[in-house]
């Protein structure tokens, strides 16, 4: 295997150099260590599947993937949402290439294999007269993917059939998952589909950005404070933003105002605020109201945001989830979801989509410019001095904003570990456990 | 057809190409009429009884002239990255189809699209192909583009972002 070119030694020095905030250059392209992430992470954790909205009625269907293996995601009959491998159980064909549908029954064209919503093979071209009675039809269902659990509509899977429960591995994270997707009695909801596009981007470089990098947003994104997409921090009432690491690799960043401001609850409708006095306990109730942004991330690859922008100083906030897919160590399909409360008024919901569309997603003018700095990552990761396992060219990044300086708030209330202001403890802690999942995959005595 | 409609709106056409592929993007502002509508819905593969994928209920643009201003501004400010070096891009513009509206002095007009991106010293183009389904309108002389529907072959996006107008 080549990932025996990665050895326990390399192991110990990523640890040290981590240990003192750097973090070596090499592992973020190295194909090698895409192998083991394959391995160590993508068929360990969960991943996010899609929402509970994006299937309404017994029948529908939409196709997922999970890294490489494609998924076939269906409410079945009984209203449960099932998830399988979208491979035929004959010879392997895809079962299903539309994106979404509604059937009652999945018809291999390559023999003819039928399969009911349950996973149930229900049908066998020439049936017995070819197989006679030997064929168990029980023993060539669609094969499940092994775990699958939602959290608030939020639908997880993964390839683990030992992995600890979603709730658990969720942990923390789930209180602030109510403040987003839990605020509403009846929750949010996906509005069409999702966009979906390819950039040159390593998913490590993405997922951290969104759950731990605010700190670029000051020059990446200046323009669209500019031409006013995004507001003036000066104009906006003080704040405070927060860095929270949460176990697992999740995190979340809070921009908060010191008092409820003006337009409470990031500025969305009055009718939906009882709704959130119902739902949140006082506390989450009271950091929603004085919230401007949340952006943060799932672990490994499910990162969310939450902001007021919008062309011409008309700001709302919206909601979107995306999924950092990789299609290798330098690429990623983005599939990012623009969700809404459902209870929410429809002018609401159009001025919230429209935010979306002007600043997010592949045409929106803040993420136009992540992706030329994520492609700018990759084309600068290649060479024989930034892929050099020795670190003789001093080929180690700089995560020391706020190294053994900052201490953790203690007037913060929510859930994690918090840090004020800019600081690289959130991306020095999901590195962290990326390198525990990677550890684990270079056994003892391995050379 | 009237040969000199059809020329007239074959001209727009490439004017409107010519300056987008110079960034001339201010100018290209100018063959909108105010009362735009641009829009690129997101397209899925669906199975044939449902459709061509249209329907999907989202987009990448839904724009007005004022949003689409706010966008062009944006690329001219000192820090929009995304086109700073800027790339080099080729709108090829074919397959001309001009019918009457139903408003005298409007044509439903289709044309397919032929997208190449060229960034930095990158060997591969980005590419995009689709059409357009465009409301043309003469205003006193001039021909301006009141209505545009960009419907792109792929469903997911093989560029980088969408910087660029279709
Ligand atoms: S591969 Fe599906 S029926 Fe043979
Ligand atoms: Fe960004």
């Amino acid at each position: 295997m080549n990932r025996n070119r990665i050895r326990r030694e390399h192991l110990e020095q990523l640890r040290e150099k981590m240990s003192r905030g750097l973090f070596p250059q090499w592992v973020i392209t190295d194909p090698d260590v895409y192998e083991l992430e394959l391995e160590q992470i993508f068929s360990k954790t969960w991943q996010f599947l899609g929402h509970e909205s994006e299937l309404r009625e017994p029948g529908d269907y939409v196709t997922r993937w999970m890294v490489n293996d494609p998924v076939l995601l269906v409410r079945t009959q009984t209203g449960d949402i099932s998830a399988y491998v979208n491979s035929c159980t004959h010879r392997g064909a895809q079962l299903c290439t539309a994106d979404c549908g509604n059937r009652q029954t999945f018809t291999c064209p390559y023999h003819g294999w039928t399969f009911q919503l349950d996973g149930t093979l229900i049908g066998v071209t020439l049936g017995n007269k070819v197989y006679g009675e030997e064929l168990k039809r029980e023993e060539w269902g669609l094969r499940k993917i092994p775990r699958v659990e939602s959290y608030l509509g939020m639908i997880f899977g993964n390839l683990d059939p030992n992995a600890e429960p979603l709730s658990e591995y969720l942990g923390d994270m789930k209180w602030y998952l109510q403040m987003l997707v839990g605020r509403t009695p009846n929750g949010v909801e996906v509005v069409g589909a999702p966009q979906r596009w390819v950039v040159d981007a390593n998913w490590k470089v993405t997922y951290e950005n969104f759950a731990g990098d605010p700190y670029h947003v000051v020059t990446t994104h200046s323009s669209t404070v500019e031409v006013d997409i995004s507001p003036r921090a000066a104009d906006l009432p003080p704040r405070t933003g927060y860095h929270v690491v949460l176990d697992h690799g999740h995190a979340m960043n809070l921009g908060v105002y010191r008092d409820v401001p003006e337009r409470p609850y990031q500025g969305m409708p009055e009718s939906l605020w009882p709704l959130f006095q119902q739902q949140l306990n006082p506390v989450q109730l009271d950091l929603l109201a004085r919230s401007s942004i949340f952006t943060g991330g799932i672990y490994p690859t499910l990162s969310f945001n939450s902001a007021p922008h919008g062309f011409h100083g008309d700001f709302h906030n919206f909601l979107n989830f995306r999924v950092w897919r990789p299609l290798g160590p330098e690429k990623v399909e983005i599939w990012s979801w623009f969700m809404v409360d459902r209870e929410a008024p429809d002018a609401y919901k159009r001025a919230s989509y429209q935010a979306y569309i002007s600043s997010f997603g592949p045409s929106g003018t803040l993420e136009q410019d992540d992706t030329e700095n994520w492609a700018r990552v990759i084309q600068a990761s290649r060479g024989w001095m930034a892929r050099n396992k020795d670190l003789s060219y001093n080929n180690v990044y700089n995560y020391l904003m706020g190294f053994a300086r900052l201490e953790p708030n203690e007037d913060f209330p929510g859930p994690g570990t918090a840090y004020i202001g800019f600081n690289d403890n959130t991306s020095r802690s999901i590195q962290q456990v990326w390198l525990d999942y990677i550890s684990a995959g270079i056994k003892e005595g391995e050379q | 057809m009237n040969w000199e409609v059809y020329h007239g709106i074959a001209e727009l056409l490439y004017l409107e190409a010519h300056l987008l592929d110079h960034r001339r993007y201010r100018e290209w502002l100018d063959l909108l009429t105010d009362d735009i509508r641009y829009r690129m819905p997101v397209r899925i593969t669906t199975e044939r009884k449902d459709g061509d994928g249209l329907e999907a209920g989202m987009t990448y643009f839904d724009e007005t002239k004022s949003s689409l201003a706010a966008r062009v501004e944006r690329l001219y400010t000192k820090t929009a990255w995304v086109e700073d070096p800027p790339p080099r891009q080729r709108h090829f513009i074919s397959n001309l189809r001009v019918q009457p509206a139903e408003q005298s002095e409007e044509y439903n007009v289709l044309s397919y699209f032929h997208f190449c991106r060229s960034r930095a010293s990158e060997h591969a183009m980005e590419q995009l192909t689709g059409e357009r389904r465009d409301v043309v309108r003469l205003v006193g002389d001039e021909w301006r583009i009141a209505e545009r529907t960009i419907i792109c072959d792929e469903t997911v996006l093989d560029v980088k972002n969408l910087s660029m107008f279709l």
